[in-house]
């Protein structure tokens, strides 16, 4: 009996132990600008990734010590979760749990980003083979991606590419295609299926995620009718492909709701994660 | 005649059974084929050298780098950690559970680490991601300096939790498979229950138990979902000390960058070509276990 009773009190006490552990280490109210920065990043390949060093001119000088995710909603939970995070990604993956920052004074809005006066922005791209190229419906959505409609559907989270797009008309086609690639462009890509298939009935659009390199190869063997990619095509891919932009995506700059900045540079973007600036008080 | 029958239709049987086995052999065989394949020629443009003890990891720089040593050792630490974490915890609950749990206790626990043992690893991941993250973090974020959560040390934990159900029931089961005779003979010489159990039972399956902790190896070596949200991945080289700093191991370089590779690259074959190094890492797992297990025969 006795022995039952120190067998079961044990495991209590140690997270008792814990518990005080923890209350101890965490006595902090408001931001502490001594703490370092917490720099996550996205993975080597990555669209949003190769979009954003570009741009910043971080190149490949990337920070080693940064925290790598591979995906939007990784980087996203992380900088949710960590009061001292700091991270990036695409504009239409947004929302009320992280702050996106100013860039030298200009906010990542749909304006700014068309106008270009928001500098972190990038196009999101479809490719094809020739197979396709011959495709009457791939065509149709193709067109409908560009259309008035269409931008109408870019507009919803991301930027238009062109303001004056001609008008859509269906042509009642029928049929099944299939989309791959970029998880960036996905859930813009959702967005133009159901809106298309709202007007073409009788289509079948199949989405499907995997990365732009996936997309790329995909579209390229003719596994996929047309392939997502949010990067630039390399010199070897371009031989097999056609490629078209169908809308703009800011990359924003993301840090917790609970860190004071509003507004950061180029400058600072780049020392933060190039690592010469380790420590938020190292920003001023 | 029904003899005969009999025997045609233990033939018929005998050729589905066998072409069973043969479907399970071809996977491992096409899985071999198709790794080397693609990996071998990867190796041999990068450099056995450069890439086995390369210290940079690179691969889309402009003058890339494909050195997978920091992976090498990131996997190597945290399959240290989770062993050092997780095996006695393990070891001992196995022992409670094969000599001193009550019946109504074991009827709880049993069920509870099959349970566990069925839990998706993406599952350990998230527990990982919004806890023990987090967690490790508040604790000791400030003291050290650290920039996350997301550390050796946490891929360490979560792995020691997750290789508890395997090395759990196989030590479980080769401790029960000790001749009770032993345990009655310690007894009988005057040894307490606790004394006979850790003195003479556990010292006689000994071979079962470390059979356990390798299948605890080849577990946590090849985990792959739930280490990568939790390890932090940075691929830099790391010294056995800097657990509060973050790892990539060799299995999460494969996932982190597979969905945005460009095919046929060199970056791609270098991906495969790590996937070739942990190929052969499970191999001497496994050939270690054969031998343990093969030695481990009741006596």
């Amino acid at each position: 009996m006795k022995k039952m009773l120190v067998l079961i009190s044990l495991p209590v006490i140690l997270l008792l132990a814990l518990a005080a552990c923890g209350g101890g280490g965490s006595s902090d109210d408001g931001f502490d600008t001594g703490r370092v920065i917490a720099v996550f990043t996205r993975e080597d390949g990555s669209g949003t990734r190769d979009a954003f060093v570009s741009i910043t001119g971080v190149g490949d000088n990337m920070y080693a010590e940064a925290v790598v995710e591979n995906s939007t909603a990784g980087i996203r939970t992380n900088v949710v979760n960590n009061p001292y995070a700091i991270g990036y990604v695409s504009v239409g993956s947004l929302n009320d749990t992280v702050k996106a920052l100013s860039v030298n004074g200009v906010f990542p809005s749909d304006e700014n980003i068309r106008n270009g006066t928001y500098g972190l922005r990038r196009p999101f791209t479809i490719v094809y083979n020739a197979d396709t190229a011959g495709h009457e419906l791939a065509q149709d959505f193709i067109a409908f991606m560009l259309s008035a409609e269409g931008q109408d559907v870019a507009a919803t989270g991301w930027t238009r590419i062109n303001v004056n797009a001609p008008a859509y008309t269906t042509r009642g086609l029928t049929g099944t295609l299939r989309v791959g690639g970029s998880t960036s462009v996905e859930p813009l890509m959702q967005r133009m299926k159901e809106a298309y298939e709202a007007h073409n009935p009788g289509v079948t659009i199949e989405i499907s995620g995997g990365g732009s390199g996936t997309g790329i190869n995909e579209a390229t063997s003719g596994v996929i009718d047309i392939g997502m990619s949010s990067r630039a095509l390399r010199d070897t891919e371009k031989a097999a492909l056609t490629d078209l932009d169908i809308a703009l995506d800011g990359v924003a700059v993301i840090v917790n709701p609970d860190n004071p900045l509003t507004d950061i540079t180029l400058d600072q973007i780049k020392a933060i994660f190039t690592g010469d600036v380790t420590r938020w008080s190292g920003l001023n | 005649m029904f003899i005969k029958t009999l025997i045609s239709k233990e033939h018929f049987m005998r050729g589905i059974f066998f072409t069973a086995a043969l479907v399970s052999i071809f996977a491992v065989a096409l899985i071999c084929v198709f790794l080397f394949a693609q990996g071998i020629p990867a190796i041999g443009r990068i450099g056995i050298m450069d890439f086995l003890l390369g210290q940079r990891w690179a691969p889309t720089a402009a003058e890339p780098a494909f050195g997978i040593l920091p992976m090498i050792l990131g996997s190597l630490y945290v399959t240290a950690g989770a062993i050092i974490l997780g095996v006695p915890i393990g070891i001992f609950t196995a022992v409670f559970m094969a000599r001193m749990c009550p019946n109504r206790l074991y009827r709880l626990i049993k069920p509870a680490i099959n349970l566990m043992a069925g839990i998706p690893s993406v599952i350990y991941g998230f527990f990982g991601m919004v806890v023990l993250v987090p967690v490790i973090f508040d604790v000791f974020g400030r003291r050290f300096g650290m920039m996350s959560g997301q550390t050796m040390l946490a891929a360490s934990i979560l792995l020691g939790i997750m290789i508890l159900p395997t090395v759990i029931s196989i030590a479980e089961t080769n401790i029960r498979a000790v001749p009770q005779e032993l345990y009655e003979g310690a007894v009988a010489l005057g040894a307490s229950h606790e004394r006979a159990v850790f003195k003479v039972v556990l010292p006689a399956a000994r071979s079962g138990v470390m059979a356990a902790v390798v299948l605890g190896v080849g577990r946590a070596i090849g985990e792959t979902m739930a280490v990568r949200m939790v390890a932090g991945n940075q691929a830099v080289l790391r010294m056995p000390h800097e657990f509060f700093k973050g790892v990539r191991t060799l299995t999460t370089n494969i996932i982190m960058e597979m969905g945005y590779v460009e095919h046929g690259s060199i970056h791609f074959g270098a991906l495969i070509a790590t996937g070739v190094v942990l190929f052969v890492f499970i191999l001497i797992i496994n050939t270690l276990f054969s031998i343990l297990n093969a030695r481990g025969g009741i006596k």
